[in-house]
């Protein structure tokens, strides 16, 4: 079952006077499985924004239709099933964080027991506590993320929209947010992941999608999308002798990249095979074999410039 | 209507943070002071009898309200100034980004956030205009020991007269997320306006002919909200316990204000945020 369902969205913003357009998604199919943390990725004015808006109906699509928990968009209802932590938030500076916690709590239908019992915990979760009665406007802006996330989950949301939740975040304090997102996920909550820090994307999400000027350029596992699929890393007992070398090098595209490590760039697992017999026809002693990924970032980057030579063309 | 109670409360919450009441009171206090500070100076005795020397009951009652009705008609009015003023910002605040993302993210719907905020604001002022004036009331009615009890509805016509130029101010509000606009265009239907087409309008009554102009100034008369007549007539006739007279007023004001409330509740819903 998926979570999101989004069916040829498009969004075009126009200016006042309808002189300037400015296409922020042009149609836009994707699917998010219930129970997955999903990263949705792309430069600064991809649309990565905009998505989360239509989704929940603080903008509206030009054209085409979304879903949300098996429900159309637009019904402020359905908002009871979700969480949002919006980029840049802002809390009424006058209240303190408890009080902010409450007055979204009593928005979400909470009230009473329950909603300051929740408030308790979710302060406790995001290592708040101690500064529940302070007021908001004196918070630093990792204090304003925490706060953000527990405002966020205040409803027991199944499905949570973050944008950059770990904006002004020490790493420390990272960790313990994607602690949160993992602990989400076993409870089977839907996590919508937008951030601008890949390396936090890469360690938490189960899927990935790049957007990139309102496209959906690649979509897949992160897995799937760092894996270089026929470049290997070779780590040997001994360093390979200089004239073996020099054979293996130009028979299978084999070059050293420090003393017992070596990297080989293969067509297909045939040729890997053959590879790896002729090595140990040599009696190299092989301690491992890798398949090389490259980070999310560099695989980030090589997508986003590669879309932007095609745009070029 | 739990949500829009609830957007109403905060904004009361919002008005006690952002020192409007705390303004608003310290400006009646001012005043109040000063009313019983040149009270206990002067001899009303002699004032009422100048204006009533043969001394009967009822026209002694009637110079009392006379007074009360002199000293707090520019009071109302400076109320109104001041109350469109201190809450002009409710919306646009509630409307600037990072605000309105979080509460859109919540089961609420733009219409109950409208219907919350506009009466919060108009609460707001309620509870301040109720201070200055029963403040006033008391002050004159332990002097002249005479209690007017119809003056304090003079509350109500006030705060009514806010809640339609409030609308305007909620309008521009969400049409350019400024407070400035909306104020100005308040400022106007009440200062400038609204006097002027009233007495356009009486002006032309007394004339033959030039049926298009009359047409004209009719039509804008009708469309537009009377705060000048509400301000002025119906304020006095209600606060000395007068019938209200000529209902049309309250009537064409009341529904300049729901189509104004309607028409905002149509921008709020088609707006991207």
């Amino acid at each position: 079952m998926n979570a999101i369902e989004v069916t040829n969205i498009s969004k075009t913003y126009t200016s006042f006077f309808r002189k300037h357009k400015v296409n922020a998604l042009i149609n836009l199919d994707l699917a998010v499985p219930a129970g997955s943390i999903f990263g949705l990725l792309g430069p600064n004015g991809a649309g990565k924004t905009t998505l989360i808006k239509i989704l929940l109906s603080i903008c509206f699509q030009t054209s085409g239709t979304a879903k949300i928990l098996n429900e159309n968009t637009g019904n402020y209802k359905l908002k009871y099933r979700i969480g949002y932590l919006p980029e840049n938030h802002k809390f009424p500076s006058y209240l303190s964080g408890g009080e902010a916690l409450k007055y979204f709590g009593k928005l979400s239908g909470l009230d009473g027991l329950r909603l300051d019992k929740k408030i308790d915990e979710l302060l406790e979760l995001v290592k708040m506590s101690q500064w529940k009665n302070l007021k908001v406007k004196a918070y630093s802006k990792g204090m304003m993320q925490r706060l953000g996330i527990a405002q966020a989950l205040i409803n027991d949301p199944e499905l949570i929209f973050l944008d950059e939740p770990t904006d002004g975040v020490d790493p420390i304090g990272r960790k313990e947010i994607r602690d949160i997102l993992l602990n989400l996920k076993t409870k089977n909550k839907t996590v919508f992941l937008n951030s601008h820090l890949l390396s936090e994307v890469e360690m938490v999400s189960d899927r990935v999608a790049i957007l990139n000027k309102g496209k959906l350029i690649r979509e897949g596992t992160v897995k799937e999308l760092t894996e270089k699929k026929h470049e290997y890393l070779f780590e040997f007992e001994n360093k390979i002798d200089d004239e073996i070398f020099f054979n293996l090098a130009t028979q299978f595209n084999l070059a050293q990249i420090r003393d017992e490590c070596y990297t080989a760039l293969v067509i297909d697992s045939a040729e890997l095979n053959k590879l790896i017999d002729t090595l140990r026809a040599k009696n190299l002693f092989i301690k491992e074999i890798i398949q090389k990924k490259s980070s999310l970032e560099e695989m980030f980057i090589s997508i986003i410039n590669e879309a932007e030579k095609k745009n070029n063309l | 209507m739990n949500n829009i109670l609830i957007i109403s409360w905060y904004t009361l919450r919002e008005a006690f943070a952002r020192k409007v009441f705390i303004f608003f009171a310290a400006i009646s206090v001012v005043f109040l002071i000063g009313l019983a500070v040149v009270f206990s100076l002067i001899n009303t005795d002699s004032i009422l009898s100048s204006m009533n020397p043969s001394g009967d009951k009822i026209v002694l009652e009637q110079a009392i309200i006379q007074i009360q009705l002199m000293i707090t008609a520019p009071l109302s009015n400076l109320c109104l100034l001041l109350a469109i003023f201190s809450s002009a910002s409710f919306i646009p605040i509630m409307l600037e980004k990072g605000n309105i993302d979080l509460l859109l993210s919540k089961p609420i719907s733009r219409t109950q956030l409208l219907l919350g905020k506009y009466l919060g604001g108009t609460l707001v002022v309620f509870i301040n205009i109720s201070f200055l004036i029963l403040g006033a009331w008391i002050i004159i009615s332990l002097k002249f020991s005479y209690w007017n009890l119809n003056f304090p509805i003079v509350i109500l016509v006030i705060t009514f007269t806010f809640s339609i130029l409030y609308s305007v101010v909620v309008l521009f509000g969400i049409l350019f997320r400024s407070s400035v606009p909306g104020m100005m265009i308040a400022y106007f239907i009440f200062l400038i306006l609204s006097p002027a087409i009233h007495f356009i309008k009486l002006q032309l009554q007394t004339l033959t002919g030039k049926e298009v102009l009359k047409s004209i100034v009719d039509g804008v008369y009708y469309f537009i909200p009377k705060t000048s007549e509400l301000m002025g007539t119906i304020n006095s006739n209600l606060g000395q316990g007068k019938p209200i007279g000529d209902v049309q007023p309250v009537l064409s004001s009341f529904l300049f204000l729901i189509l104004t409330l309607f028409f905002c509740d149509y921008l709020l819903q088609k707006k991207d945020f």
